[in-house]
């Protein structure tokens, strides 16, 4: 056996990495070619950029703006790290790529709060409670908001 | 247009091609040896000149960073001319090559089955770019963490212009703003180029940090080994669908992993070319300080680098060559240093893994062998799944090890046979107790982390191995026999064993290969 693996063995051992190595490139080659027709023709962060780009005029180029979605802010956190849901934080950070420099706070309490209601709108009573006004609604469930600071 | 998007990186490759020729002189600059160069001195110009620009940042000169990158070029390139006027005097008395002598380093160059294996693995590398293009066009933007993270941090700097200082203290824990800043500083300068933040500079820097990877590591087993040993390293990282899928990504391991693998290949060098140990060992303190300025982990690898290279060479060549060696290393380290410091100090706030530490906390998780368990079964899973891609984290970890792993490096092994060349020895040893350690390392921050072990496992583990998966290709290239050795149908003639016919360096041992047993 010894002599064996001494004789063929580098012989093997290079056959064998070729043959799963090419395998291992080739595979994955064709998943991706598989997969190329079902893939969107713009990706979903585009879309999602393309979507909160039409706030950039409406904001002011610098500073913190709030932010509310369909759920409270405390659970968009929260369901990603218990791996329940992490729609909502990918459209929270998306707000937040798509507008820097401006700061998107995690929050409703600032005088202009950006609503992103892709997934449905909040639970009744949130927006009046929070005090927060309609300055602008740019449909898709993209609603900039003022905050009336006497609710 | 294209000018504009190609100037950063070429003025940032030339720098770093420059900077080896200063620090690893050679009078034979031959296509091996410019390719090494390329690879070694590409990544570091292209995170230097980041550096670079970070310094011109609160010098408020960032708007004249095509200039500053210009005259650093100059004078890298006039300094490159005069040491190489030098050399080529010192070059007409008898003397050798600074790097490694190829010819020796390069049994069987040119056969049949280097051919094939050459051509193979130009499939591979096609094949594979077809799969980077596929997932860009699936995902320009990368995946999560580049637009959580590096992308982010890159539009705020640069969007930012004189008030990019503002955005550390902006509350934005959950972006990890205490992140070093190489590769979004690297993307900031290539929008600073062409003057928008253009999705393809991001895509550009994911591209050439996976080349220069593979390149790097190919290219150093052949210097070192031999070209076979080489093509079949490059193989086995794109035969990784986690690879060329995080390459893809733009995350900042793949950069990591290169400054990682830059570091113990330049470490390596300096054996087979004695008379060039300082260059080669102050190049390898900048790449470990690149690492420390490319992700937080980075600081762990210097701290265990420095500590190998001063064990290792205190046990094999006293104290008082551990401590010119290590000397050397931090004289490259520390200008990278001084920048991670001030960053650290100045602008990043707290890392999330030091939230309430406290003593008490700490001794609960060290005591807690629970912990261990759990860590030691993802280590485990991960060790051999981490190359098939990322975690289903609603499944969570499972054994999928795929067609290429660490069981098929191995199997290769076993098959092939240790050969080790002595004057290699303490650099292996040197590598292997570098990855080992961070090994070690990785383990105890998980035993003391503050997130849920569970999801910190499932969603960092497999890029924490990633990043030292070219590292570990290279350790067990230069350990295992090479192919050639094997008989070749209508190629006995070229073996690895055949005695080398140039005349042995001065002040080189002559070679002592091991043969397999």
């Amino acid at each position: 056996m010894a002599n064996v693996i001494a004789k063929y063995g580098a012989t093997a051992g290079w056959l064998l990495l070729v043959l799963l190595t090419g395998y291992a490139v080739m595979n994955l080659l064709w998943q991706n070619i598989r997969l190329y027709p079902s893939i969107a023709e713009t990706d979903p962060v585009t879309i999602h950029e393309a979507r909160i780009a039409q706030l950039r005029p409406l904001l002011p180029p610098s500073g913190a703006v709030g932010y509310v979605t369909t759920v409270e802010n405390g659970e968009i956190f929260a369901a990603e790290k218990t791996f329940t849901n992490v729609e909502f934080l990918a459209q929270y950070v998306l707000t937040q790529y798509t507008l820097a420099p401006r700061i998107v706070r995690n929050s409703p309490d600032l005088p202009l709060v950006v609503g992103n209601f892709i997934d449905g709108p909040p639970a009744p009573g949130f927006l009046e409670k929070n005090g927060l006004v309609p300055l602008r609604d740019l449909g898709d469930g993209l609603i900039l908001y003022r905050k009336d600071r006497k609710p | 247009m294209i000018v504009f998007f190609l100037a950063p990186l070429l003025l940032s490759l030339i720098s770093g091609v420059l900077l080896t020729f200063i620090f690893l002189p050679s009078p034979k600059n031959d296509l091996q040896g410019l390719l090494l160069r390329l690879f070694v001195g590409g990544g570091l110009g292209i995170c230097l000149s980041a550096c670079l620009y970070f310094v011109s940042l609160p010098a408020g000169l960032s708007g004249y960073i095509p200039l500053i990158d210009l005259a650093a070029c100059l004078v890298l390139g006039l300094i490159g001319y005069v040491l190489m006027k030098r050399d080529r005097r010192e070059a007409e008395r008898p003397a050798e090559s600074q790097l490694p002598d190829r010819k020796a380093a390069l049994p069987g160059t040119g056969s049949k089955l280097e051919t094939w294996i050459a051509t193979i693995f130009a499939v591979e590398l096609l094949a594979s770019l077809g799969s980077f293009l596929f997932a860009f066009l699936k995902e320009p933007h990368g995946k999560w963490d580049a637009w959580l993270i590096w992308n982010m941090h890159a539009r705020f700097l640069y969007r930012s212009g004189e008030a990019w200082r503002e955005v550390f203290a902006g509350g934005m824990d959950w972006s990890h703003w205490d992140y070093p800043l190489l590769l979004p500083l690297s993307i900031v300068r290539g929008w600073k180029y062409i003057g928008n933040d253009s999705i393809y500079i991001p895509a550009a820097f994911a591209l050439l940090f996976t080349l220069l990877t593979l390149g790097l590591l190919l290219c150093a087993l052949a210097f070192l080994r031999s070209r076979i040993q080489g093509y079949l390293a490059a193989m086995i990282l794109l035969g990784t669908p986690f690879f060329i899928m995080m390459g893809a990504s733009q995350f900042a391991d793949v950069p990591l992993a290169f400054f990682m693998l830059a570091t113990l290949v330049l470490l390596c060098l300096p054996a087979r070319s004695p008379e060039n140990r300082f260059g080669a060992t102050v190049l390898a303190g900048i790449a470990a300080g690149l690492c420390a300025w490319t992700k937080n982990e980075g600081l762990l690898f210097l701290l265990i680098v420095t500590g190998s290279l001063f064990g290792t060479t205190l046990y094999a060549d006293g104290w008082r060559s551990a401590r010119k060696k290590t000397v050397r290393f931090l004289a490259g380290t520390l200008p990278i240093l001084l920048i991670v410091i001030y960053f650290k100090t100045q602008l990043s706030p707290a890392n999330d893994l030091m939230e309430g530490f406290s003593l008490t906390v700490a001794a609960a998780k060290l005591t807690d062998f629970s912990r261990y368990a759990e860590i030691a079964k993802a280590f485990f899973i991960t060790g051999i799944s981490f190359t098939q891609g990322l975690i289903d984290l609603r499944v969570g970890m499972q054994l999928n090890p795929g067609a290429v792993n660490i069981l098929l490096l191995i199997v290769y092994l076993l098959l092939t046979g240790v050969r080790i060349d002595d004057r290699d020895r303490t650099g292996l040893v040197r590598t292997a107790a570098v990855l080992l350690m961070i090994l070690a390392g990785y383990f105890f921050v998980y035993v003391m982390t503050p997130l849920d072990l569970g999801y910190h496992l499932a969603t960092s583990l497999n890029r924490l191995f990633l990043q030292l998966w070219p590292s570990v290709i290279f350790l067990f290239f230069m350990t295992a026999g090479a192919p050639e050795t094997a008989p070749y149908p209508g190629d006995i003639s070229r073996t690895a064993s055949k005695p080398s016919t140039t005349k042995p360096a001065k002040g080189n041992k002559p070679k002592r290969i091991r043969e397999p047993k």
